[in-house]
């Protein structure tokens, strides 16, 4: 007898996970630096800054970076499962189609010239990166359609020009920067979780979380649309709208999170993998499963990049480019045994 | 007596200047079974993707149960029209059931979870073509006949009125090929579904298509009753084979003759017509 | 498949007006209090506002440095709150501060954007030149209540660097060199405080202007400048004296210049020489000896020649 996902079934998975994800949450929030107390940290605010430093620390700094990171896991994890589902490439990640030199052209010039009016408590980096990462993209999917009808080849390879066109302008940048100048645009790029105002954290998870739930109703059309554009046609799947909305949703939570984080790599290439693994590739429970799975993730991970070499930080994209290194060789062993994937 | 597929003057080229079918028009009535043969590059897969909606003719129409092709959108066209092609194994490891439930798209509500109805054709689907054992498996894991049952399946799941297959049974051994024939001729008897298969098997398509379309290289064609069309001399005349004919009973069967093959000094010059006993 | 739509609209228009409610409470709320003039608990996230506080007499009320505060020694012993390049924001709420001094660099930018959101007082600073270096002692001077010794100070340096200005008369203008990496070669342009230190010792930037500061130079322009001085930055604190026969090694490859003809190739330690804090007037001695060998007393500190 056949066994069918049950949208019950898929609401106790979800909660579950759900439920870890806030408790590793909150016990991430327990860990930095400073040692804190949780008592201290219930007394509240005091009158004035500086009364009750446990709290401060707890509420203020960490509580917002635990919540961005797991906004910014989610998003990278929910756009790989995506991409690798519309490009039919389990090696995709969510940088893949021009978004990483977008975003990274964005910063540089923003760097460059100096601006520094801050936008409604956004800053202008993050503002300029996710500007120039939705630009990209409209721009290499324009360019594949030209070229190719939007085929997942021609995508692709749209892609890959792009980058390798906007990377030449950042290294000419990069060249006539001034030190510090440099060193601020590569550090955005390296990836960093860092506190964020309220106000922007809110927008943004408004954004993210509207932008998971529009792509889960896209799931069960990008199971078949993984089979390829005459079968999916065949099946009764519009391909050419599915595509456009599930990648500008991919898109855009991945400009959020690169504006708010810069480039952490890995989230958006492993989770899906691992979770698919788990949890078999249907991307109905795929994705929601990835989104939380990546959030708890890369909290752990900034958790680690916060306290492991204290007083000073890693990058958090060094701990995900360690723990992912080695799991993406897993995995390319394994599936280089797979003769369908070599195809 | 309801023509569920018609095709008038249909002309289609993949440039500009070629163009492979010219002018081609025929009608297949609900409920039948059309064989299409011819010769490799003759157009028959080209064929079967017009049907389909997948290709645009350059001229001519073709109608789907009375409404032009393109006037579907893809989710109706999916629900009249379910094909089968080549199997193959998907680049994420689906199960057969996934596989098969995929079938039940055009039906399924936003967040696409399968309603009681769907899981029961779903498993219906699984049971007539004996895949139902294979339901939890992945698909890399079956060998190639057990997949073109599951791509079947998945056609049958579709629940449509029309099965287009192209090539079936071309890399299968031979249980699989006539196991795949009589799941098709059940699927034309017992549930009424009108079935067009391109086929390179004429010996197959004699002993169970209704009608069959030759479709000759250089755009001409013809269609009919199989027992009218195919002749010894038609083959000759589309595939520049001579055959020998043999009957079974009232049915013909034809075995196609080459130059060194062991028939051929026996019966030299013309083809010969031998009683069975 | 109407009703989750309105959801999706539901979400966003949350998003939007929690946007505008707390965007709003942070443009309306008014920072941290007025300040009092004379903090007791002092972080400074840099190694030259560090050595400014220590020379303002702030050491006691210092409770907060960077990694790299190594100078004046008693620095090393305060509670390090990150890097320089990475402050790390609990620490510096941890240490409790009444005041926080900052350069107005990167990632410095963004952690006194947290710390003033969260009603910590910070002092932002910009010291790219010599007279930001005033300025920037005489702000630190009237957030901290030491006004007095900060002009003190402010005159004492340029004091020096008047002095040092006067010895370093110029009888020849050398054509000096300041290399600051070897692997590519890039120097230093005549828009940084380098070339102020040039000027101010009566020499001049053997590279005329370019746009970039620190201009990557070929071959080339490399022989073009005849430059009579060439100084090189030291990299980090490894052994001065090899670094000094590594960089004569480096140099006599273009033995038409100059410089090597007359072996005036000089290794520089630029925790010292290039930080501009209150230990200004060494450094630019430092350069001044370099300069005018004639006028310099050998000495056994960080600059040293070998020949």
């Amino acid at each position: 007898m056949a066994e069918f996902l049950t949208s019950k079934e898929l609401a106790i998975k979800v909660s579950i996970c759900l439920g870890v994800l806030v408790v590793v949450m909150c016990l991430c929030a327990l860990v930095g630096t400073q040692n804190i107390s949780l008592e201290r940290v219930f007394d509240g605010p005091g009158q004035k800054p500086g009364e009750n430093i446990d709290y401060e620390i707890f509420a203020r700094v960490r509580l917002p970076r635990v919540i961005l990171a797991a906004l910014v896991g989610a998003a990278l994890a929910c756009s790989g499962v995506v991409l690798q589902a519309i490009l039919r490439n389990p090696l995709a990640d969510p940088y893949i189609l021009g978004i990483s030199s977008g975003a990274g052209l964005g910063v540089i010039i923003t760097i460059l010239s100096g601006i520094s009016w801050s936008f409604w408590g956004g800053s202008p980096i993050g503002i300029f990166a996710f500007a120039g990462a939705l630009i990209t993209v409209w721009l290499v999917w324009y360019i594949g359609h030209f070229t190719g009808k939007s085929q997942a080849t021609s995508l692709l390879l749209a892609g890959v020009v792009v980058n390798a066109f906007f990377s030449a302008i950042i290294m000419f940048l990069t060249s006539i920067a001034k030190s510090e100048q440099v060193f601020s645009t590569i550090f955005w790029l390296m990836g960093n979780i860092t506190d964020k105002e309220l106000s922007v954290l809110w927008v943004s998870a408004g954004c993210i979380i509207a932008g998971i739930i529009v792509l889960f109703t896209v799931c069960h059309r990008l199971n078949v649309l993984a089979l390829g554009q005459e079968e999916a046609k065949g099946l009764g799947v519009d391909v050419a709208r599915t595509r456009i909305v599930a990648f500008a949703c991919a898109a855009f939570i991945t400009a959020i999170a690169v504006s708010l984080s810069g480039l952490i790599g890995f989230v958006g290439l492993i989770i899906p993998h691992g979770v698919r693994l788990a949890f078999g590739p249907d991307h109905r429970q795929l994705l929601p499963l990835s989104a939380i799975i990546g959030a708890a993730f890369l909290v752990i991970a900034d958790t680690i990049a916060r306290i492991i070499v204290a007083p000073a930080q890693l990058p958090v994209g060094v701990i995900t480019a360690i723990a992912g290194g080695p799991f993406f060789l897993i995995l390319l062993a394994k599936y280089s045994r797979k003769v369908s994937w070599l195809k | 007596m309801n023509t569920i597929i018609k095709v008038e003057n249909l002309n289609f080229g993949y440039t500009r200047q070629d163009t492979i079918l010219k002018g081609i028009s025929f009608e297949v009535i609900q409920g039948r079974f059309l064989a299409i043969a011819g010769p490799n590059g003759a157009g028959k897969t080209t064929l079967l993707n017009l049907l389909c909606g997948l290709l645009r003719p350059k001229a001519g129409s073709i109608r789907i149960d009375s409404a032009p092709v393109e006037s579907y959108s893809a989710k109706k066209l999916a629900q009249k029209v379910a094909v089968v092609r080549q199997e193959f194994v998907p680049v994420f490891d689906f199960t057969v059931a996934q596989m098969v439930s995929m079938a039940r798209t055009p039906y399924l509500g936003t967040f696409g979870f399968e309603s009681n109805t769907d899981k029961q054709i779903v498993n219906e689907a699984l049971e007539a073509t004996e895949t139902a054992q294979f339901a939890l498996r992945a698909l890399g894991s079956l060998s190639g006949g057990e997949r073109q049952r599951v791509f079947i399946a998945r056609a049958l799941a579709a629940n449509s009125p029309v099965l287009l297959l192209d090539e079936p049974t071309s890399f299968l051994d031979l249980k699989h090929q006539v196991g795949i024939y009589d799941l098709l001729k059940t699927a034309q008897l017992e549930k009424g579904k009108t079935i067009v298969a391109v086929t390179h098997d004429i010996n197959l398509a004699a002993q169970y298509c209704d009608e069959i379309l030759l479709l000759g290289a250089n755009g001409n064609y013809h269609i009919g009753e199989t027992k009218d069309v195919l002749s010894p001399e038609q083959i000759e005349r589309v595939f520049g084979v001579r055959t020998f004919v043999g009957k079974l009973g009232q049915e013909k069967f034809f075995i196609p003759l080459g130059k060194f093959a062991k028939y051929s000094g026996q019966i030299a010059g013309k083809p010969h017509n031998i009683q069975q006993e | 498949m109407n009703k989750w739509w309105w959801l999706l609209l539901i979400i966003l228009c949350l998003a939007g007006v929690g946007f505008v409610i707390f965007g709003t409470q942070q443009a309306q709320n008014p920072g941290p209090s007025p300040s009092p003039n004379n903090p007791d608990r002092v972080v400074s996230l840099a190694p030259s506002l560090t050595e400014i506080l220590f020379a303002l007499g702030l050491d006691d009320k210092i409770v907060g440095v960077t990694l790299n505060s190594d100078y004046p020694p008693a620095a090393e012993k305060k509670t390090k709150v990150g890097t320089f390049w990475q402050p790390d924001t609990e620490a510096v709420i941890a240490a409790k501060p009444d005041l926080v001094v900052t350069l107005q660099i990167g990632q410095q930018k963004s952690v006194a954007d947290s710390l003033n959101r969260l009603g910590y007082q910070v002092l932002a600073l910009k010291i790219e030149s010599i007279e930001e270096l005033f300025t920037a002692i005489q702000k630190i001077g009237t957030a901290t209540g030491s006004k007095q010794r900060a002009d003190e100070l402010i005159e004492n340096i340029s004091g020096q660097l008047n002095y040092l200005k006067s010895k370093y008369s110029p009888t020849n203008k050398p054509r000096v060199l300041w290399v600051i990496q070897t692997e590519p070669l890039r120097v230093a342009g005549r828009n940084t405080f380098i070339n102020e230190f040039i000027e101010l010792l009566g020499g001049e930037n053997a590279i005329g202007p370019t746009i970039q500061q620190y201009p990557p130079i070929g071959t080339e322009e490399l022989l073009a400048c005849n430059a009579e001085v060439i100084i090189q930055s030291a990299m980090g604190k490894t052994d001065i004296g090899r670094q000094q026969q590594q960089a004569e090694v480096f140099w006599s490859k273009w033995a038409s210049m100059p410089a090597v003809k007359d072996n005036n190739i000089y290794v520089v330690n630029s925790d010292t020489v290039l930080r501009l804090g209150p230990r200004l007037p060494q450094g630019v001695e430092i350069v001044g000896r370099c300069l005018h060998p004639d006028t310099s007393i050998k000495s056994s500190e960080t600059a040293q020649r070998i020949r």
